[in-house]
């Protein structure tokens, strides 16, 4: 008696909730989830040359580690990788600050126009870019010479995307170039969001300038260029296209391009008379994955934890 | 501490004139309310006095220096806003000594500010936090105090109460009083607030539509306005107003017939406004009276009761009576002026007309 009129009373299971949030379960699940797991699985296996499938445990990452063959290649790549990421964090986002800080100035004619111009850019497809940025650094047809003649500086130009010594320096510059608007709008939206009065405050305190900015506005946006520098990681961690597109799969001069994103891409599709590997290449991804994991961890925990966001 | 004074200011934003023409000299230690509703330009003058807007003409000086030309912290002064406009990064040590610093003075003097301030505003167990860790009330004591710490010649107070909810405004205005009276500096206080401008200045200035319209003590103000608009403006519930034509001394014909005696009225003088307040009239009888109304709605507020009459001859006047008052509503009363409760104005050009 009292068990059934406690069931009577006890809510009813809430069905609509399941209902409402199941599109989106599944949708993830099938694009996202499914996906993944299923390339964390695969770097635990390797087949045989008649293609049958078996469990190697972690030897995968033991040889991608260890081995020679694939850690050279691995260590080579990760090491592009931050320095390409470097690069991002030291000429993207002080440019990208600095372009929003001009841009948020109260006297600067023509604001829409340089705003559009320096985004449209990220809006392009990489291909495009990659080939243009191709065709200008050309040594035989390209403008940069002539232009760099022009103000008389051409006995700086070099065959910049063909030597070893400069090819990924000029990539991650190229990068910079296409993607600078994405920081530089992130912080000036932050920048307009600083009420007016609290400028004004600071003006009647003597702070004005470039004191105001690194004084009072500077650490306002800290944790807008935090959240700039975690997508920057996120990015040049995935990075793949821009390599792909200007020195192909190969991410020549020998190698001196390669980052994670071609050296999986070699590996899991095999190129020109290298085999494709599907076991390895998830191996790879997997290091990826993990990498970005602990880097994205290590910030949350170590820097955007103890950052505040402030109201106004 | 400064005398202050501004010379024919006039303010244009593009074609919309704002000030057109403010002369006010504000004498050392001196408490001065800007009063208006809101788009009267009291608040763009008090900006022009901080400098962080430019005057179209005219000139300002604080402490017998010009200051037109200089920057807002060099003015000697400083300013109270209505949004507290802390610096949120900030403690509130650091939002106080930020100013002090980049102003080069020592750590001590910064220390010594800091105490100081500290304990004029009760703020000492809260210096290390920051404004997010602060109540509304906190915060504005904060503001005000980084306005003491530069030690200025001259206070400007932008609507300072406005954020703040009823029961703290009336505390946060008394501190501001008392803090008048300790440092003896001179205040400029910009409110729409009737309020605070009574009970805080020594003198208020009233504005409208850029143009001061009268300036004296609170008293002043309410006693003897200079016009229809001040008249209107100071005192709650506000002034009644009854038009009339006055041909002989002694009467005033009031439109639609009625004639009511009036002493004060020594001379003709045409067409003119009666103005009384709701504390001007008795309730008489209704059968003899020279002016009578219908009850419309009876306010009881526990110390008065005001009357809401819809008068026979057109228009509608608020009375203040005595809360136990056997008045019912729809009932006809009488009403007669108290002595010395009318104030006349000239219909035309609005002004006081001398008694």
């Amino acid at each position: 008696m009292q068990h059934a009129r406690a069931a009577a009373r006890r809510k009813p299971f809430p069905w609509h909730v399941v209902v409402f949030l199941a599109p989106a379960v599944l949708i993830y699940t099938a694009v996202m989830i499914y996906p993944l797991a299923e390339t964390l699985r695969l770097s635990f296996f390797d087949r045989t040359d008649e293609g049958a499938r078996f469990w190697v445990g972690l030897v995968n990452f033991e040889r991608l580690f260890l081995d020679p063959h694939w850690a050279d290649q691995f260590w080579n790549a990760l090491a592009n990788n931050f320095y390409f990421f470097v690069v991002h964090m030291a000429v993207q986002n002080p440019i990208g600050v600095l372009l929003a800080a001009l841009l948020s100035m109260t006297h600067l004619p023509g604001r829409t126009f340089y705003r559009t111009a320096i985004f449209v850019p990220a809006m392009l497809s990489v291909v495009i870019i990659g080939f243009a940025w191709k065709l200008i650094l050309s040594p035989i047809w390209g403008v940069s010479e002539t232009l760099l003649g022009l103000v008389g500086l051409d006995f700086l130009f070099g065959p910049w995307l063909g030597k070893e010594g400069s090819a990924l320096t000029t990539l991650a510059l190229i990068s910079v170039w296409q993607y600078v608007g994405i920081p530089m709008m992130l912080i000036y939206a932050a920048l307009l969001a600083i009420p007016e009065d609290i400028s004004e405050a600071a003006d009647l305190d003597g702070v004005r300038g470039m004191a105001l900015f690194f004084k009072v506005k500077l650490p306002l946006i800290w944790p807008t260029i935090g959240i700039i520098s975690i997508l920057t990681f996120i990015g040049n961690f995935n990075a793949f296209d821009l390599i792909y597109a200007v020195q192909g799969a190969l991410a020549g001069p020998n190698f001196s391009t390669d980052i994670l994103g071609t050296f999986l891409y070699r590996t899991f599709f095999g190129h020109q008379l290298e085999l494709g590997d599907p076991h390895m290449g998830a191996t790879i991804a997997t290091a990826m994955f993990l990498i970005i994991l602990v880097g994205v961890m290590a910030y949350l925990w170590g820097v955007q934890r103890r950052m505040r966001r402030y109201q106004f | 501490m400064a005398e202050l004074r501004i010379a024919d200011v006039e303010k244009s934003f593009g074609k919309v004139e704002v000030l057109k023409g403010v002369d006010l000299a504000i004498q050392d230690g001196e408490f001065i309310v800007l009063l208006g509703p809101s788009g009267c330009g009291k608040s763009t003058l008090l900006r022009i006095i901080a400098g962080l807007e430019d005057q179209t003409s005219g000139t300002i000086s604080i402490g017998g220096t010009t200051v037109d030309h200089l920057p807002p912290a060099r003015r000697g002064i400083a300013m109270v806003f209505q949004s507290y406009a802390l610096y949120p990064h900030l403690d509130v040590a650091g939002n106080w000594a930020l100013g002090l610093k980049q102003a080069g003075e020592t750590k001590e003097v910064i220390e010594e500010r800091t105490k100081e301030a500290a304990r004029i505003l009760e703020l000492g167990p809260l210096l290390q936090r920051r404004p997010s860790e602060l109540s509304g009330g906190q915060r504005q004591r904060v503001a005000i105090g980084r306005a003491i710490v530069r030690h200025p010649g001259v206070f400007l107070f932008d609507e300072p109460l406005s954020n703040l909810d009823a029961a703290l405004r009336a505390q946060v205005r008394f501190e501001i009083g008392r803090l008048h009276k300790q440092l003896g500096a001179t205040m400029v206080y910009v409110t729409h607030d009737q309020v605070e401008a009574m009970t805080l200045a020594d003198r208020i200035v009233v504005m409208h539509q850029g143009v001061v319209q009268q300036v004296g003590s609170p008293a002043d103000l309410y006693r003897t306005p200079a016009n229809l608009f001040v008249a209107g403006f100071i005192g709650s519930p506000r002034m009644n107003f009854l038009k009339g034509t006055a041909r002989q001394p002694g009467s005033l014909e009031l439109d639609h017939g009625a004639s009511l005696p009036l002493a004060e009225l020594r001379q003709p003088a045409g067409e003119v406004v009666l103005g009384v307040r709701p504390d001007g009239f008795a309730v008489g009888d209704g059968a003899t009276a020279p002016v009578r109304g219908k009850v419309v709605l009876n306010e009881y507020l526990g110390r008065e009761s005001y009357l809401h009459l819809e008068l026979e001859a057109g228009g509608r006047v608020v009375v203040e009576v005595a809360p136990d008052n056997p008045v019912r509503l729809d009932e006809i009363v009488g009403l007669e002026l108290k002595p010395r409760a009318a104030h006349l104005f000239d219909a035309a050009s609005e002004q006081r007309l001398a008694a």
